[in-house]
């Protein structure tokens, strides 16, 4: 068993075009890199799988928007949050996360850590990626006029 | 969480390295001021050398070896091999020289890589050297006078090239998290009020200015009191929270953000033993320096490369904390002097914050913390940054810091470097007896 050379960034956007979140799973310590790399940062093993994630995380830190971190070539996402998520499978990754707003943070922000999250692969120009949406988005109570 | 990052063991250096001479720019806008309007890669890069050359007393003959280091060569003086740009402008024709580049983690992995090259037994005398063009950048087809302002759109553009292109610009959280990632996990892990985080910045912001308004040297001078007044606040927390000071990231104000510039910082380092044969100050032994990275990609990038590279250096040198007299934190984004005064064991876990608020962190502070005025004061020059705050460390470990000197000298200094999404550095130095 040796390192491979092959493409793994291509195959991972490869496999989100066809609809699939992939990773790689060491054979040797069972730790996930997600997203997938060439080698295992845990046991240091070149011994890794692909694997489909199952695209359930949880949010374990959120952060609003600001006026500079709000980039325009993320208008179309909006309402989001900048989160850390840990996924189903291990990882702890920083991530954006879809359904957060400025009325319902607060009720969002009660629930955490923990509010549970999912993936969505989402088009980009020339690729797809993944970010997450809440699995619940809290309805914010109308106001009596 | 899982802490997910690898640990090393540093071992102790083959022979003992200490810092002999430093030298410092002004931090400056070159282009708006007749004066330095027109400076150039080898008048700010030669002057900080002979500067540091001439404190340390030696001369461009006895430096065996220079580090160059710029942020972004291609980007601010239009070179891939700035360390050749450069190298005939302070008497080392020849010399061997190499070039490193770790973005705003430059200049503190400057002295990593001239103390190595020292300990190694290879070279006697390193010069180590940083200048960045951070405001007039390079006009590719005009001679080095000729420059342009680099506005903050090109600014923003050029942030992109320190993440991964794999992952993380595609993913889009990681660059736009990390600057509000230490006070939303602190506010989460101590139970902090937005409030509360909000008067520690600024407490911060007003502490730091108090000490770069001392700094002969430092771009802005003009202490937020006075600025109030000059805007007709009698009250400098209310100037702080007003308009005139909004808040550009979920945390952070625009007294918490970098005032990247020009300038340029050197050292020259030599072994502790052959110290006294080119002057009389006492050398600045380092001690060690702990090494850590983490891409933007994962959690908490910037406080668990801290507490990696800070667990490493306390490992090897067997420095407690508490011998800790003053603390330099790269700080370009402002919330980094908690992570790395917590981190660092500098304040306690938890209770760091209020020692801002109470003023403990200043210059004349029990607790003193970027004494030149840090990044958001001195400014951010970003390679040169690093040599900045080494040149302030040893300034004030030989108690020539003047008006803004710790009234108690220092004997032992931390320098926590931080930078290009992002490396981390923890330097310890000692005043050697
Ligand atoms: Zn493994």
């Amino acid at each position: 068993m040796g390192v491979k050379l092959e493409r793994i960034v291509k195959t991972y956007y490869d496999n989100l075009a066809a609809g699939k979140i992939t990773a790689r799973k060491c054979q040797d310590c069972g730790a996930v890199e997600w997203p997938p790399l060439l080698g295992c940062n845990t046991c240091g093993s070149t011994n890794m799988e692909w694997i489909e994630i199952s695209g359930h995380g949880k949010m374990i830190q959120m952060v609003m928007p600001s006026p500079i971190t709000q980039r325009p070539e993320m208008e179309d996402i909006r309402p989001y949050c900048l989160a850390v998520v840990e996924i189903e499978e291990g990882p702890v990754v920083n991530v954006m996360v879809r359904g957060v707003n400025r009325k319902n943070k607060n009720l969002v922000m009660e629930k955490m850590p923990g509010v549970p999250v999912h993936a969505t692969i989402i088009p980009r120009d020339g690729y797809d990626t993944v970010i997450f949406d809440l699995d619940e988005v809290p309805e914010v109570p109308k106001k009596a006029k | 969480m899982k802490n997910n990052i690898n640990q090393t063991t540093l071992h102790p250096y083959s022979r003992s390295v200490s810092i002999i001479g430093v030298g410092c720019t002004p931090f400056m806008y070159t282009m708006d001021n007749p004066e330095t309007e027109g400076l150039t890669e080898g008048e700010l890069f030669g002057y900080a050398a002979y500067k540091a050359m001439e404190d340390a007393g030696v001369t461009p003959k006895d430096v065996d070896f220079y580090f160059h280091g710029e942020a972004s060569p291609f980007n601010g003086s239009n070179y891939i091999t700035p360390n050749m740009q450069v190298s005939e402008w302070f008497g080392m024709r020849g010399k061997a020289s190499i070039h490193h580049s770790e973005a705003c983690c430059t200049g503190y992995l400057a002295i990593e890589q001239a103390v190595n090259a020292v300990a190694s037994g290879k070279y006697n005398v390193v010069l180590t050297g940083c200048v960045e063009f951070g405001d007039a950048v390079a006009d590719p087809n005009k001679p080095a006078h000729i420059r342009r302002k680099f506005d903050d759109n090109m600014f923003q553009e050029s942030l992109k090239w320190i993440y991964d292109r794999a992952y993380t610009r595609a993913m889009m959280c990681g660059p736009n998290l990390h600057q509000d990632d230490v006070c939303a996990w602190y506010k989460d892990e101590y139970g902090l009020t937005d409030d509360q985080m909000d008067d520690t910045l600024i407490h911060m912001a007003i502490n730091s200015r108090r000490s770069a308004s001392k700094n002969p040297l430092a771009l802005a001078r003009k202490t937020y009191e006075e600025l109030a007044k000059e805007h007709d606040f009698d009250d400098v927390m209310e100037y702080m929270k007003s308009f005139f000071n909004p808040k550009m990231t979920a945390n952070l104000r625009a007294s918490g953000l970098e005032l990247k510039c020009d300038g340029a910082a050197a050292a020259i380092v030599c072994p502790t033993e052959m110290a006294h044969l080119f002057t009389n100050k006492k050398p600045i032994e380092v001690l060690g320096i702990g090494n850590a990275t983490r891409e933007a990609n994962q959690a908490h990038v910037e406080l668990l490369a801290t507490r990696e590279a800070c667990r490493q250096v306390y490992e090897l040198t067997g420095v407690k904390p508490e011998e800790i007299d003053l603390l330099m934190a790269n700080d370009f984004f402002l919330s980094s002097q908690l992570c790395a005064a917590e981190e660092s064991g500098y304040l306690p876990r938890g209770e760091g914050w209020k020692y801002f608020i109470e003023g403990r962190t200043a210059y004349d502070g029990d607790k003193p913390i970027n004494t030149n005025g840090g990044r958001c004061s001195f400014g951010h020059a970003h390679a040169a940054s690093g040599l900045a705050d080494v040149y302030e460390a040893v300034m004030q470990m030989r108690g020539e810091c003047g008006e803004r000197q710790i009234k108690k000298v220092p004997k032992t200094s931390f320098i926590r470097g931080f930078g290009g999404a992002q490396n981390v550095a923890a330097i310890i130095l000692r005043t050697k007896e």
